[in-house]
């Protein structure tokens, strides 16, 4: 094989792939940032950037798909908070109003009787059917999603509210699940130390348990979206709704779903917030559903729908991790680490006319 | 009728079974009266030019046809049996195919996702389903070069394929599927006249397999080179249906715009 027929095939390659703009933007700048960056090439750094992206990378998958089938939802902020108080109230049968309720109701907690199976089905649970709520309501009044979400996203937050009594929630247990769902890597830390950091040398390594279930996800999601007929069904509706109709695609069962699984996710991302703070407060979260629609958007995917995939939402919640963490230990005259989303800003339009070049080539 | 007609053409499709006969049709959207009992019947292995002005009521029609509209009153008979055709669905399962201009094809998914799209060749797993994305490929090409649609891989995004291409992928996946009747709305109104000589070949080649063809346009020249017969459609009502050679191009241009009566 010569090599312009393999510079034919590479350039194919990245042409047909919504992930090739984003991961090219992120080697480039993790190098970039490797050798320039004062401490950067550091584990500490590392695991610092992976760490970061766990909860909202969780989030960002479900984002995805909804803006791969034309969706939005701004309303996950309270499900991640809903989901950390029945979560965290049950786990620890805390002396509460959930915990009160509930056992008013006769289910099975009470207070110093926690019940993890229960408090894991009811944090992945009621998230789920507020995600289903959304959906239901799309359909029927066939307003924009944009619109419903961001007035159920006031609404969610009322009853988050009022499930909370108004207050933080502030656990001191620590029941064996946090540590499954987000506690210290402590096999993989051990091991970093061990191989590679030379005696001597300070550094640090944090990875945590929460990282392995964000890999797993997007292999979970990447896979449903690339390979199964529901995922087809999202390309299709996002594409052209119109046309995936005409041929006999259930497009509204299909959106429906996608809102459910997003609400799944958003409300497994605020057990894992959970695990890793043991408290959770009204507002948790809010904005992470634009932090998504940023990184998806990074990440290749089409604001219009259609367009694309769950690793690279992965890939672009990274690429703007590694950007902070740059931005910060660069220390920036105008540039603090509170001023950091000016950099994102940045990132998301360069990134959009980059992504946009690429699928332009492949496309027309 | 008497200087339109130049010569008394034989009916080759007289003996040929009806594949679709609408009587008397009739659509009122309020009190506008866009279908005024149209009579419309399509033979077995013809193409048929439905044609008329903007507004004429030849979309109404189809759409009556393909269960978008319900006439006010009228008879569908598809196949020997009297039919209602209340959704789109309902058009499909009879084996009505219909490529809608803009409404055919997703540009942003492979040519082989856009074929089978709504009928998946799927292995459950459990409540999921497998897409089998090998065979459904294979298929795809093997399909489209049967009829004489080569194509350079059924992963390229038909979002990078000419309008001509687009209109032979869905021309195709009606032909793959089984249509007992194709609708092409406007197919080469946006087209280049080698592309466009290239999707009437497509047309032929669905006549050709004993698929019945309507072809709804306004571009004479066009259904001049592939038609069978014509229908003319006129302030809702049927000018009349002719056999090819029956009418020269002007006079169909003249039938369309009323500047002759019949």
């Amino acid at each position: 094989m010569n090599t312009s027929s393999l510079r034919v095939r590479a350039l194919r390659l990245f042409e047909n792939s919504p992930i090739a703009g984003p991961l090219i933007t992120l080697i480039v700048i993790y190098i970039l940032s490797f050798f320039f960056v004062p401490n950067f090439a550091t584990w500490r750094t590392l695991s610092g950037i992976v760490t970061a992206v766990s909860i909202s990378g969780i989030v960002t998958i479900g984002i995805t798909l909804l803006m791969i089938s034309g969706e939005f939802d701004l309303s996950l902020a309270p499900m991640i908070a809903m989901s950390g108080y029945l979560f965290g109230s049950v786990s620890v049968g805390a002396d509460n109003l959930i915990v009160n309720t509930l056992s008013g109701w006769g289910m099975p907690v009470g207070i110093g009787e926690p019940n993890i199976p229960f408090a894991f089905a009811l944090g992945l649970l009621v998230p789920g059917l507020m995600g289903l709520v959304n959906g239901l309501i799309l359909v029927w009044t066939n307003i924009p999603s944009f619109i419903v979400t961001l007035g159920t996203r006031q609404i969610y937050r009322g009853l988050v509210w009022i499930v909370a009594g108004a207050e933080l929630l502030q656990v001191l247990d620590e029941p064996a699940i946090y540590e499954v769902l987000n506690g210290r890597f402590v096999w993989l830390n051990d091991f970093i130390k061990a191989n590679f950091i030379a005696e001597g040398v300070r550094d640090r390594v944090n990875f945590r348990t929460a990282t392995i279930w964000l890999f797993v996800l997007v292999g979970l999601y990447q896979t449903l979206l690339v390979r199964t007929r529901f995922g087809n069904h999202l390309f299709a509706i996002g594409g052209n709704d119109g046309a995936a109709r005409a041929q006999g695609v259930r497009s509204v069962r299909a959106r429906i779903m996608s809102f459910v699984i997003s609400g799944l996710l958003a409300g497994f991302a605020g057990m894992v917030q959970f695990s890793q703070f043991k408290s959770v407060r009204v507002a948790e979260q809010t904005g992470i559903e634009l932090t998504a629609i940023a990184g998806a958007v990074v990440g290749g995917a089409l604001l219009t729908g259609g367009y694309g995939s769950v690793w690279g939402a992965l890939v672009g919640v990274l690429l703007i991790s590694v950007l902070r963490s740059a931005v910060i230990l660069l220390k920036l005259p105008w540039v603090p680490a509170d001023n950091f989303p000016a950099i994102v800003g940045v990132t998301i339009i360069a990134s959009v006319v980059f992504n946009n070049w690429l699928r332009t080539r492949s496309t027309s | 009728m008497t200087e339109a007609v130049l010569e008394k053409v034989q009916d080759p499709f007289a003996d040929a079974p009806v594949v679709v006969d609408m009587k008397n049709i009739t659509k009122r959207f309020g009190t506008v009266e866009a279908l005024r009992g149209v009579d419309f019947q399509v033979r077995a292995g013809e193409v048929r030019a439905l044609m008329g002005d903007n507004g004429a009521g030849k979309s109404t029609l189809i759409k009556v046809l393909t269960g978008v509209h319900t006439p006010t009153s009228g008879q569908i008979i598809f196949d020997g049996e009297e039919v209602q055709v209340n959704s789109p669905a309902d058009a499909r399962e009879l084996g009505i195919e219909t490529c809608y201009q803009d409404l055919a094809l997703i540009p942003l998914m492979s040519i082989w996702r856009n074929f089978f799209l709504g009928r998946e060749m799927v292995t459950n797993v459990g409540p999921v389903k497998w897409l089998q994305r090998r065979k459904m490929a294979e298929q795809c090409r093997d399909s489209l070069k049967d009829i004489g649609i080569h194509i350079r891989s059924a992963e390229e995004k038909v979002g990078k394929m000419s309008g001509g291409e687009r209109q032979s992928i869905a021309i195709g996946r009606a032909i793959h599927f089984g249509a007992k009747l194709l609708i092409l709305d406007e197919p080469t109104s946006a087209l280049s006249v080698k592309e466009t000589n290239k999707v009437l070949d497509y047309i032929r080649a669905a006549r050709d397999r004993g698929l019945p063809v309507i072809f709804i346009t306004h571009n004479v020249n066009h259904i001049y080179q592939v038609s069978d017969s014509y229908t003319i459609i006129r302030q809702g009502q049927s000018v009349g249906t002719y056999l090819k050679g029956e009418l020269t191009q002007q006079d169909i241009a003249d039938l369309i715009t009323g500047a002759r009566e019949k």
